[in-house]
């Protein structure tokens, strides 16, 4: 006779299923957090705290070549001197100057190019791809490589420009305080215009054709089409590519870094290069923190302000 | 308004001839509808008439003016395109007035004109929407609210209810009848769809291939086609083919197929020269009627489809299908043999090689 075959003893473990648990948790309002919960963490790991901990030291002292002052909190010891400071006011300046003049000339040799670019004729295919070459160079090689085309001793544009007569004589262009700015903007017009052209071109692309025969009907111009139809449909793409070009421009002191340096003088100085040399250069971090901070405020106020005037949120 | 006169255009892109000699008068205040399948050259026509397109040859005269090398803004025409083309940005206000503000019309007369447009057409509540925000109905009523405001000599409509569902397309197809009606305007409309073409057009032009197949009054492509393309592109169910061969009999004309003949007692062309030869009689669903007086034909019931108001009955003549439209409560079983009279007056010979109306 054989032995009953009793069930295995119950356990606590067998009410237990993992598969049926994530399950029934999908099912509730906390799976959203929970999916979300990686790239939170891994934002705040690698922006938010960095951000915050810029903010806090901008309220500290903090230099590493004078260890006898501490790194105490010191509240707005270093906002009060940047008012009272003479090279902030002059880095202000110089970046309102470095980056309306660029932006506004990335934008119109941008959106010539898109114009010219969107007629389909033979050839464009190619110049496309040429025009956006010097967007693929890292800032550090295109700063190097004007830097040597505009050398006073051998560059070649101040060869051809005396060539040609325009020059008397061979002229170092970052050396004068009168020119070193605008070369530099020029510089980074060549650099950066490609951006707006590849956005422009794809916003082109999403404007019905039908709408310029319309219009060519009712009776609008070149110019006209361009300001009353062009312009209008390409003005969200236009805010998000001027954002995104501000924002690069006033973060980014690579350019003016290799250039330049800030000089002649401070003629070239901008607030990121300041902010940057006052960290790496006087290892003050405590005031670097706090130029930075002054810049993050400032790019808010104008992108909020930016996008209420060109009324993009109301299309 | 305006005549408008098509004189030999033609339009090549590259090797391929999209049209071929071209040629239409219409009378001032005429409602031409180009109607034919896709890539027929009806659009393209329609551009160059515009000037949106220029032509490989040809000329295109509106009232006594030769327009060939005027811009379209200075032709005094008014688009209305299958898109509507309305500026997104603008309000409809703007929209309707943007012909008038281009021709630096002051802002008062601009503003009174743009809302008699408005009125016509019902659509005073939506001046300072967007676009954006109109159905499609809507949209098209301000695309031809900006087409009416600037009194053209000429309109032209580019299958402006294809993106319309069916119950506002014939909604709008009223619409667009009684403004012509009203405003007596020259128009050029295209469209494939043929009931578009026959409720709205005085003259209709029929393409296929970059040339005109018939050119005549709607009612006159509809009883005496000119090909079998014509006859088989226009109505709904298409025309009835039957092919058989022409013979004399008791002193009248009868067209023998398979086993069958069918006197042709009433036919109105003159066949005679076709007599022992080969030829296609088109007849229309609706010239066959259930009973058997008069000429007769003969088949098998396969398939019936109820449409409401009638019922379509597709029977197997001698091997060839033919459709009746008969009344609603006139429903044959399926495989049985059915007898329909024929309204030979009706009947169209075409000449089976070339396709002609005989």
């Amino acid at each position: 006779m054989s032995r009953a075959a009793y069930p295995p003893p119950r356990t606590i473990w067998d009410g237990i299923n993992p598969i049926r648990m994530i399950g029934e948790l999908s099912e509730t309002r906390y799976w959203m957090y929970l999916l979300l919960l990686p790239s939170a963490m891994l934002i705040t790991a690698v922006v938010l705290y960095p951000t915050v901990y810029g903010m806090q030291m901008s309220f500290r002292e903090m230099r590493l070549n004078r260890p006898d002052l501490g790194t105490d909190w010191v509240l707005f010891k270093h906002y009060a001197r940047m008012l009272a400071d003479p090279i902030f006011w002059t880095s202000l300046r110089n970046t309102a100057v470095w980056v309306t003049s660029s932006i506004a000339l990335e934008f119109l040799i941008g959106l010539i190019a898109a114009l010219a670019l969107n007629r389909n004729l033979p050839g464009t295919k190619l110049l496309a791809v040429l025009i956006l070459l010097p967007y693929f160079l890292p800032n550090v090689v295109a700063g190097h490589m004007w830097a040597l085309m505009l050398d006073p001793r051998m560059g070649v544009i101040n060869d051809l420009l005396v060539k040609t007569g325009l020059l008397v004589g061979y002229k170092a262009w970052f050396a004068d305080p009168a020119t070193a700015m605008a070369a530099a903007i020029i510089v980074e017009t060549w650099h950066s215009f490609p951006f707006f052209t590849l956005l422009i071109m794809a916003g082109l692309k999403g404007i019905p054709a039908d709408l310029y025969k319309a219009a060519d009907i009712d009776g609008a111009g070149a110019l006209a089409q361009l300001r009353l139809i062009t312009l209008p449909m390409l003005k969200t793409i236009i805010a998000a590519a001027v954002i995104l070009r501000v924002i690069g421009l006033v973060n980014s002191p690579d350019l003016l870094l290799i250039l330049t340096s800030g000089g002649p003088g401070r003629s070239t100085q901008v607030l990121s290069l300041y902010a940057f040399q006052m960290a790496y250069k006087d290892f003050n971090f405590g005031y670097a923190g706090a130029l930075s901070v002054v810049m993050f405020v400032l790019l808010m106020l104008f992108a909020w302000a930016y996008i209420r005037l060109s009324k993009v949120n109301q299309d | 308004m305006a005549t408008l006169s098509i004189k030999g255009v033609r339009k090549s892109f590259g090797s391929v001839e999209v049209l071929k000699n071209i040629d239409i008068d219409l009378e001032d205040g005429g409602f031409l509808v180009l109607l034919g399948p896709s890539g027929c050259g009806k659009s393209t026509l329609l551009s160059i008439i515009a000037g949106l397109e220029s032509s490989s040859g040809g000329d295109i005269v509106i009232g006594e003016r030769n327009v060939n090398d005027v811009h379209p803004k200075d032709r005094n025409i008014a688009m209305v395109f299958q898109s509507y083309a309305l500026y997104p940005t603008m309000s409809v206000r703007r929209n309707i007035g943007f012909g008038l503000e281009m021709r630096k019309v002051d802002p008062q007369t601009r503003e009174s004109e743009v809302n008699k447009a408005a009125e016509m057409l019902q659509i005073e509540h939506l001046l300072d929407r967007k676009p954006g925000q109109l159905s499609g109905g809507q949209r098209q009523r301000v695309a031809m609210g900006r087409a009416i405001v600037r009194d053209p000599d000429l309109f032209l409509f580019d299958e402006p209810l294809s993106n319309l569902d069916a119950k506002l397309r014939v909604e709008m197809r009223t619409e667009i009848k009684r403004l012509h009606d009203r405003l007596g305007t020259t128009v050029v409309y295209v469209t494939h769809d043929q009931i578009e073409a026959m409720t709205l057009g005085t003259r209709v032009a029929v393409m296929k291939g970059g040339v005109i197949q018939q050119l005549a009054e709607p009612q006159t492509i509809y009883e005496k086609p000119a090909n079998m393309f014509v006859a088989g592109f226009i109505g709904s169910p298409t025309m009835n083919f039957l092919a058989g061969r022409l013979e004399r009999a008791d002193g009248g004309l009868v067209l023998s197929h398979g086993d069958a003949a069918l006197p042709l007692t009433e036919l109105t062309q003159d066949a005679g020269a076709y007599v022992g030869k080969q030829v296609v009689a088109g007849i229309r669903p609706e010239t066959l009627h259930p009973g058997s007086g008069g000429s007769t034909l003969t088949g098998t019931v396969d398939v019936v489809e109820p449409t409401g108001p009638d019922t379509m009955v597709i029977l197997n003549v001698g091997g060839q299908m033919l459709t009746a439209r008969v009344g609603s409560r006139d429903r044959p079983k399926l495989g049985e043999a059915m007898t329909l009279s024929v309204d030979t007056a009706a009947i169209n010979l075409f000449d089976p090689d070339s396709g002609d109306r005989i």
